[in-house]
């Protein structure tokens, strides 16, 4: 086989977008990911777009950064739902997401928190507890507001998943399991060394999530990713009831129900991270907070019982996407979305994929531009 | 027959002790629920692990049948696939979490665990036992619901738990754990509430479960395991249907037959896929050396089985089953051709699958036995798994039988007692002695049997694989894709293993799928990856148990 034109390192939803786009423009592609599936194929599927009140009170220095980027983020769940049209159904909803207040105090934050999205462009909008019951009548009798970001929703990750893979083997994607260690570019490609082989290709996608910045740290870039071992829980199935999103205005917590009427509840909690050769493990404490809250907030869901639980990855880096050629090899492209990285993947993907090809991206690349990281 | 519930409205008659699975099923209910595709389901496993008997019980949902006890006046339901959720509101734990730390901790109290038990209490330990029926004594001495024993094995286990309970161990029964973490946490569900056990050292004895026959309709109402045939037996005294057939192969389908028979059911066949043992003299003989007395025991129960005039059919295997009225139509295959016979409950037990989810939670090594097609786990002679303070015991570390079972539990028992600091860890010669027999007796006996895993290109394609999600085998064959290398991602593409028995049945069958089509072989970390919950568990025990870790349990 020909090397291809493009490599595209990591196998999750920003790398399979990026890809995808790749060869729908005509490039031969190849798709190389170490198969630990711990990132997209262990999302639980939540369009995030509003400023998640955990990470403003993990990463308050990255608040800026985010705020900035909200246009984006809304942006990013439009894409889903063209990505759904195309090539779903996803079982993609966008009802909305509920960041639920559960006193005055975090009603009058989730107040200016909505007045600076509202000044970004997002449809937001502030409920008192009357409204609330219109549409969400199942939640905790404390809960006395909420803010609604109607840009938010839901879909279901293991379809979306599995329909992309689909497309990128009819495009003729190669798709390669080894894990990248190191990249070597020189005067005419690249060359991707991992650990099961030399992969040699025109130009490199990076599209590696908490693993990106070790790939690009002896080419000159000190990219902080950083590895988030994340807790999640799902429940037997109940009747489809919760429409939105849940989120809390203080506490960790995201809360859905899927297609099958099961509830999978998660929203940052922490897991233990194992190293990149292993699977994040579940923590007791997670499990318990985790559930214990979500039973508090939408006491509707305790008659289920949990059947199952797992960890998975999400990456932070300074609260915006990386994305565009090294400042000092303009062969090795990243794609590496700032937070939330399934929300944002599609259109991380499909800028980096604009890029690569020398098209017009569709949004303004500049401002996600890797220099910002050159050491 | 004093006391009666109402299922449905109708007026459901049970004798004392009984499970409501067994109520229903001496009542004719054998059709408990139905599935997300309209298909009808009933008890199938009666142990706990299908997940297929789920009923409402006095308005709270999803509860089994089979480990739910009758209680007069009771509500009980056919639910609705899915359960509106203001039905499903969150009973409030009965009681705050209850919290110990034993010096050893056992899990199940079966053959191994009660046997552990003992040898811990005799070393001067504190010994805790957890089993998950009201009545411990496990599957193989299965404990009659309340009476005299049936038999000399009921007899045996009933000895040994009374010897159990006399040792001071505290033996609680009706206990679901679910979770296992590093350190040595466990949770566990008990009575509406938590149980959370910090033990120093802790002895695993969770026994196995019963691998069926996956043919085209072996998920209706009306198929179980014979292990489930013989709860409904052996606990509670009912038959599971007039005229019975038993298919798979071992001793214990040979065992429930004769049983069934003696209990006055009409047992139209007992479909064996192994071949007579009269045909193989040699493995015979190997057999009855290892173990005259077990040996003579599966002689007298054939003869028993002649006596009554039932039909041990060789080299016979389940082809298909289909709905035949309120019965059921099965049909085999064997020398003579096909036979079908109409049957009111068909009874599969084609070998054991360990149920050694703490085991692989807690990260003990494992190693894929392909004779058997299931994991065994890695000890030392002491029963130490790799993991500090960790044991294992019986079937749960790979099949053994019950014997063996009682033999490394007295050792283990023994081992962690001296880790806690309890006893010497006293020489355990005699008992390893014992042990090496049984293990010889074993191996001569699975060699007259057929229990390797089913070829999976004889199975047709219609035959459903998960019984939860209700993917057939040609949905999961289609699936395999290039890029498919592990039963994980099979699991993500299809929703194999992902209902509420959490890859019981599907599992092993997924690893394998994946393994040919991949041209791998399998290994320990073939299978679905092991996670917490390892039973579902109720969100209110989950609220319970973190308030307990909150208060600093």
């Amino acid at each position: 086989m020909p090397a291809p034109d493009v490599l595209v390192i990591g196998g999750g939803i920003t790398g399979t977008m990026a890809a995808l786009h790749l060869a729908e423009a005509g490039a031969r592609v190849g798709l190389v990911d170490a198969g630990l599936n711990a990132g997209s194929s262990a999302n639980a599927g939540s369009l995030h777009v509003q400023m998640q009140s955990r990470f403003m009170r993990l990463y308050p220095d990255q608040v800026p950064n985010v705020e900035a980027a909200l246009p984006f983020y809304r942006a990013a769940a439009e894409e889903w739902g063209r990505l759904d049209a195309l090539y779903g159904p996803f079982e993609l909803s966008r009802h909305g997401g509920l960041m639920l207040a559960e006193d005055a105090r975090q009603l009058d934050f989730l107040a200016s928190k909505a007045k600076r999205e509202e000044r970004m462009g997002l449809s937001v909008e502030i409920l008192d507890r009357t409204a609330l019951d219109r549409i969400a009548p199942w939640l905790g009798p404390q809960i006395v507001g909420a803010e609604l970001c109607r840009d938010e929703g839901k879909l279901n990750p293991l379809v979306a998943n599995l329909r992309l893979a689909a497309r990128l083997a009819a495009l003729g994607v190669v798709q390669i399991r080894d894990r990248i260690e190191t990249l070597e570019p020189d005067a005419s490609g690249v060359t991707a060394i991992g650990r099961a082989a030399r992969h040699r290709a025109d130009r490199v996608v990076v599209a590696a999530a908490w693993a990106a910045g070790d790939l690009v740290r002896a080419l000159g870039l000190a990219l902080p990713t950083r590895a988030e071992p994340l807790h999640m829980n799902i429940t037997e199935p109940g009747a489809a009831q919760i429409r939105h999103l849940i989120q809390h205005a203080e506490r960790s917590i995201t809360l859905k129900q899927f297609g099958s009427g099961q509830i999978v509840i998660g929203g940052g909690w922490p897991a233990e991270d194992r190293g990149p050769d292993r699977m994040p493990g579940v923590l007791a404490e997670s499990l318990l907070g985790n559930v214990a809250l979500a039973a508090r907030l939408v006491p509707q869901i305790g008659g289920l019982r949990v059947i199952r639980t797992w960890a998975g990855m999400n990456t932070t880096m300074d609260g915006a996407s990386a994305i565009g050629a090294l400042p000092d090899t303009s062969r090795v492209i990243l794609a590496v979305p700032g937070d939330a990285g399934y929300t944002l993947g599609p259109l991380v993907g499909r800028i980096a994929a604009a890029l690569v090809s020398g098209a017009v991206p569709v949004e303004d690349a500049a401002r996600f531009s890797p220099a910002r990281f050159a050491a | 027959m004093t006391d009666s519930f109402r299922f449905d409205g109708t007026p459901v008659a049970f004798g004392p002790g009984a499970s409501i699975a067994a109520a229903l099923t001496a009542a004719g209910h054998r059709h408990l629920r139905d599935t997300a595709k309209g298909a009808a389901r009933g008890m199938f496993c009666g142990m706990g692990v299908c997940q297929d008997c789920l009923v409402t019980v006095d308005g709270v949902p999803n509860q089994r049948a089979c480990m739910t006890a009758a209680v007069a006046g009771q509500k009980v339901e056919r639910q609705a696939v899915l359960v509106p959720l203001e039905t499903a509101q969150a009973k409030p734990a009965t009681a705050p979490a209850r919290v110990i730390a034993p010096d050893v901790l056992i899990l199940g109290g079966g053959a191994g665990g009660l046997s552990a038990a003992i040898a811990a209490r005799k070393a001067g330990a504190s010994v805790v036992v957890l089993d998950e029926r009201k009545v411990p004594g496990g599957q193989y001495f299965k404990q009659a619901a309340t009476g005299a024993p049936l038999d000399a094995q009921q007899a045996e286990g009933a000895a040994l738990l009374h010897a159990a309970r006399a040792s001071g161990a505290e033996i609680v029964g009706g206990v679901e754990v679910w979770g296992a973490f590093d350190g040595l946490l466990f949770l566990a569900e008990w009575q509406g509430t938590a149980l959370v056990a910090r033990p120093k050292t802790v002895i695993v004895a969770t026994g196995a479960y019963e691998r069926p026959v996956m043919v085209p309709g072996w998920t209706l109402p009306g198929v179980m395991t014979t292990g489930a045939a013989q709860t409904l037996w052996r606990s509670y005294r009912v038959l599971p249907g007039q005229r019975v057939a038993v298919c798979g192969s071992g001793p214990l389908n040979l065992q429930v037959a004769l049983e069934l028979a003696r209990g006055g059911a009409e047992v139209a066949l007992v479909a064996e896929a192994a071949g007579s043992p009269f045909g193989q003299i040699g493995a015979a003989l190997r057999l009855a050396l290892a173990g005259p007395s077990l040996a003579a025991k599966g002689l007298a129960m054939r003869a028993g089985l002649w006596r009554r005039g039932v039909a041990v059919r060789h080299r016979t295997r389940l082809i298909r089953i289909e709905p035949d009225g309120d019965a059921l139509c099965a049909t085999f295959r064997g020398a003579a051709g096909e036979q079908s016979l109409t049957v009111d409950a068909l009874c599969m037990n084609a070998g054991f699958e360990p149920q050694n989810e703490a085991l692989r939670l807690l990260g003990a090594a494992m190693e894929y036995d392909a004779e058997v097609g299931h994991l065994r786990c890695r000890r030392d002679a002491g029963m130490r798994t790799t993991v500090p303070g960790l044991y294992a015991v019986g079937d749960c570390a790979g099949l053994g039988g019950a014997p063996a079972a009682m033999a490394e539990g007295r050792i283990a028992g023994c081992a962690a007692a001296a880790e806690a600091g309890q006893g010497d860890g006293y020489d355990t010669f005699a008992d390893q002695r014992v042990l090496a027999r049984h293990r010889r007796f074993q191996h001569a006996l699975w060699k007259l049997h057929d229990i390797r895993p089913a070829a999976l290109e004889e199975i047709p394609g219609d035959t459903l694989l998960c019984r939860c999600e209700e993917v057939p085998l040609s949905e999961a064959r289609a699936a395999l894709t290039p890029e498919i290398g592990h039963a994980g991602s099979l699991k993500r593409a299809t929703r194999i293993g992902m209902g509420r028995c959490q890859g019981r049945y599907c599992g092993a069958a997924s690893a394998r799928l994946v393994a040919e089509a991949r041209g791998t072989a399998i290994d320990a970390f073939s299978l679905f990856a092991p996670r917490v919950p390892m039973k579902p568990v109720s969100i209110a025990v989950i609220l319970a148990a973190q308030e307990a870790l909150d208060a600093g349990a």
